[in-house]
């Protein structure tokens, strides 16, 4: 056995990165986040997301090389609210670093930043299909708790990295001020969608009709996270017929044959959301997600 | 079977349950914890199938070696799996399976199949795990039951390590290597004796490959099981992701006071996932294990002293067509050299699995799959059998590992 051992561990020795990492490494469970990190956080944070915008990040898949990542952060955000229960408590048993552990400085769930909508009433069965029991963890679809995130990420940063507290606060504050000065813009465009009625296809879009006055008057899914039968279907149909309903919205990454079905039946525009940074090619930050979202609402002409 | 415990185990098991909840809540009397915030998360999944075979069931006991398989003409009750989990303190994590299963003479069975605790911050990327647990070997070995892509085990499985897979008391170090990729070198010791460390130490009175297997003590280091494997996983691309891993068995065997057993394998599982994905849908998975195994059968003074190959391996593919459905296919292959052909644990055998599973959530499936099975030591050498497997789950949202 010891034969075989020193050639294994000079090979170790060999391929070992250097592990001189001046700027704070972080790691966030989303785009999101990571975008808004690297706004307030500019040069002096490393930021990596594990999971892509182009999924829903609640059904994410724990891959080895997400334990590397954690392993070597100094900082790890998460959206919470049940949003990665089925995947990221398995990676931080795997991962070894303490410093990024529930209780510890280098670990922040968002979610605890936020007023949580949807908190459901009474007992929660999983008969309701995919509710959380602590309210819907979609909040980062408001720019107004994307400025929560930014204060409650920058605050982070100040304690991990003091001596670029400066930085940081200075940073968030352009940031603020930018969000400001865009939620105007977004707000006259999409000014025609007040108090309109909506179908969404999952009960993930609540805040951003909250933070733009639309009203969502039902989905596509029966249940959250329960497949659209033809009854619920039919029920949508007639709900639209009478409700005179004009826009369904949905993300990229669910199934659209039920939307072009209720689309042929009703005349009903689907507008095709991104619902996350990533989750188009051209989003790359926080305010070209809102930029994306705006213009998918005023190219389905439904307003 | 011999050695699990009945029945009474199993009331007394659930008694030690309850009262170390209670425990737990009386430690913190002034907190008053409901049970709702219990700092322990509890998970219980049944997994149970029906089916039927053109073997008849004394010759499924051969087909379907597997303790977790489906044996049966008609209705088998496969796992009943309890978990317990939690944050122990500071220092460590801890958790527990208990098994619950019924027998082919319709007695409860329970088995503690894993209790370990590990480390929670050691330095320089190690972590410890000590108690009763899986071996670190291939992908496959650790997966519990109702996490199996397939209704039964692969036959290779079976006959290397036993129905239950390869489990035992030890220690195991883990060590995440400073390596740009995901590198993680894990060696352990175990003891080599018990049910379900077939290969090793069990079981005094049977035979393999002819070979009456002895009581043999277990008293020195060297009598222990030792385990290394290596194991690396890397991102392709946004869409693939790869993970190869190498792993070595040694330990002894009960076919002689000297004998020892090397056992080693490679695997491989490849997975793509759409860009854009609905539930973690479509995705396709590749995964592909080689196992061989050396075994010194009989003593160097034995005249019937030999050495036995065994090899095997096992190819399955899943295709998650669209949300809630994958479709499988698997192929299995087992051979030994010698004169093996009657031993239904050393045949030269062949099977095709393809299956179907419907996940109506997370937290239910159905599954239908049918085995073509090749085997030389039964008469009949095609056998056909077809299964259905329903599993629930309820109780904590139990974290998907990779």
């Amino acid at each position: 056995m010891k034969t075989y051992l020193a050639p294994l561990l000079w090979c170790v020795a060999l391929l070992s990165v250097p592990q001189a990492q001046a700027a704070l490494q972080v790691v966030t469970t989303t785009q999101d986040l990571a975008a808004i990190t690297k706004a307030v956080g500019g040069k002096h944070v490393e930021v990596q997301s594990l999971t892509p915008g182009t999924r829903d990040p609640h059904f994410a898949q724990a891959k080895p090389s997400m334990i590397r990542k954690i392993y070597n952060a100094d900082l790890l955000l998460l959206i919470g609210a049940d949003m990665e229960v089925g995947w990221l408590p398995a990676l931080l048993k795997s991962s070894r670093n303490r410093q990024v552990l529930p209780g510890n400085p280098g670990y922040l769930d968002l979610s605890t930043a936020m007023t949580l909508l949807g908190k459901p009433a009474g007992p929660v069965t999983r008969d309701m299909g995919d509710v959380h029991a602590q309210g819907n963890p979609h909040y980062w679809l408001d720019p107004d708790n994307g400025r929560l995130m930014a204060q409650a990420i920058t605050e982070r940063l100040v304690t991990l990295d003091p001596d670029h507290s400066d930085a940081y606060r200075r940073n968030l504050t352009a940031f603020e001020q930018r969000l400001a000065d865009k939620m105007h813009e977004w707000q006259t465009k999409l000014a025609p969608l007040k108090g309109a009625k909506v179908i969404a296809y999952h009960t993930s879009l609540i805040y951003l009709a909250k933070a733009f006055g639309f009203e969502i008057v039902g989905e596509v899914e029966p249940k959250p996270g329960i497949a659209p039968s033809a009854a619920h279907l039919n029920r949508l149909i007639k709900r639209i017929k009478d409700d005179q309903i004009k826009l369904l919205i949905m993300e990229p990454y669910y199934e659209q044959r039920s939307a072009r079905f209720l689309q042929d039946k009703t005349g009903i525009r689907i507008g095709i959301v991104p619902q996350s940074v990533g989750a188009q090619p051209g989003i790359n930050d926080y305010i070209q997600l809102f930029d994306g979202i705006v213009s998918a609402l005023k190219e389905t002409q439904a307003l | 079977m011999q050695q699990r415990k009945r029945l009474l185990a199993a009331a007394a098991s659930l008694f030690f349950i309850n009262s170390n909840i209670t425990l737990a809540a009386d430690r913190d009397s002034a907190k008053q914890l409901s049970m709702s915030n219990l700092p322990i998360e509890i998970g219980l999944s049944g997994l149970f199938s029906a089916g039927g075979s053109s073997a008849d069931n004394d010759e499924l006991a051969g087909l379907q070696a597997g303790g977790h398989d489906p044996n049966r003409n008609g209705f088998t009750m496969q796992n009943v799996e309890l978990s317990l989990s939690s944050t122990v303190d500071n220092y460590f994590d801890a958790q527990a399976n208990l098994i619950y299963l019924i027998d082919t003479e319709g007695e409860t069975v329970v088995e503690l199949e894993e209790a370990f605790l590990t480390t929670r911050g050691l330095p320089g990327g190690l972590q410890v795990k000590a108690g009763q647990f899986f071996t670190e070997f291939g992908r496959q070995n650790k997966q519990h039951p109702h996490t199996w892509a397939f209704v039964d085990q692969p036959v290779i499985l079976s006959r290397l390590f036993g129905g239950d897979g390869l489990r035992s008391q030890g220690l195991r170090l883990a060590w995440l290597m400073p390596m740009a990729w995901y590198s993680e070198l894990y060696v352990g010791a175990q003891n080599a004796n018990g049910e379900t460390v077939t290969s090793f130490l069990y079981a005094p009175g049977e035979e393999v490959g002819g070979h009456q297997l002895q009581d043999r003590s277990a008293d020195k280091g060297s009598d222990l099981l030792y385990s290394a494997r290596w194991l690396n996983g890397v991102d392709l691309s946004d869409t693939t992701s790869i993970n190869i891993g190498f792993s070595g068995l040694m330990g002894p065997n009960s076919s002689g006071m000297n004998t020892d057993t090397v056992i080693y394998g490679a695997d491989l599982y490849l997975k793509w996932q759409a860009a854009q994905s609905q539930r973690g849908f479509p995705f396709v998975a590749w995964h592909t294990e080689i196992l061989k195994r050396d075994y010194d059968a009989g003593d160097a003074s034995d005249p019937a002293h030999e050495s036995l190959r065994d090899s095997g391996g096992f190819s399955q593919l899943l295709w998650g067509f669209k949300p809630g459905w994958i479709a499988g296919l698997r192929y299995d292959y087992a051979s030994a050299d010698g004169d093996a052909a009657a031993d239904p644990l050393r045949d030269n055998r062949k099977r095709i699995s393809p299956n179907v599973t419907w996940y109506p959530s997370e937290y239910s499936k159905l599954r239908l799959q049918y085995n073509h099975d090749k085997t030389e030591h039964l008469s009949d050498n095609t056998n056909h059998s077809l299964w259905l497997q329903v599993e629930f789950s309820i109780g904590s949202h139990a974290a998907h590992t990779f």
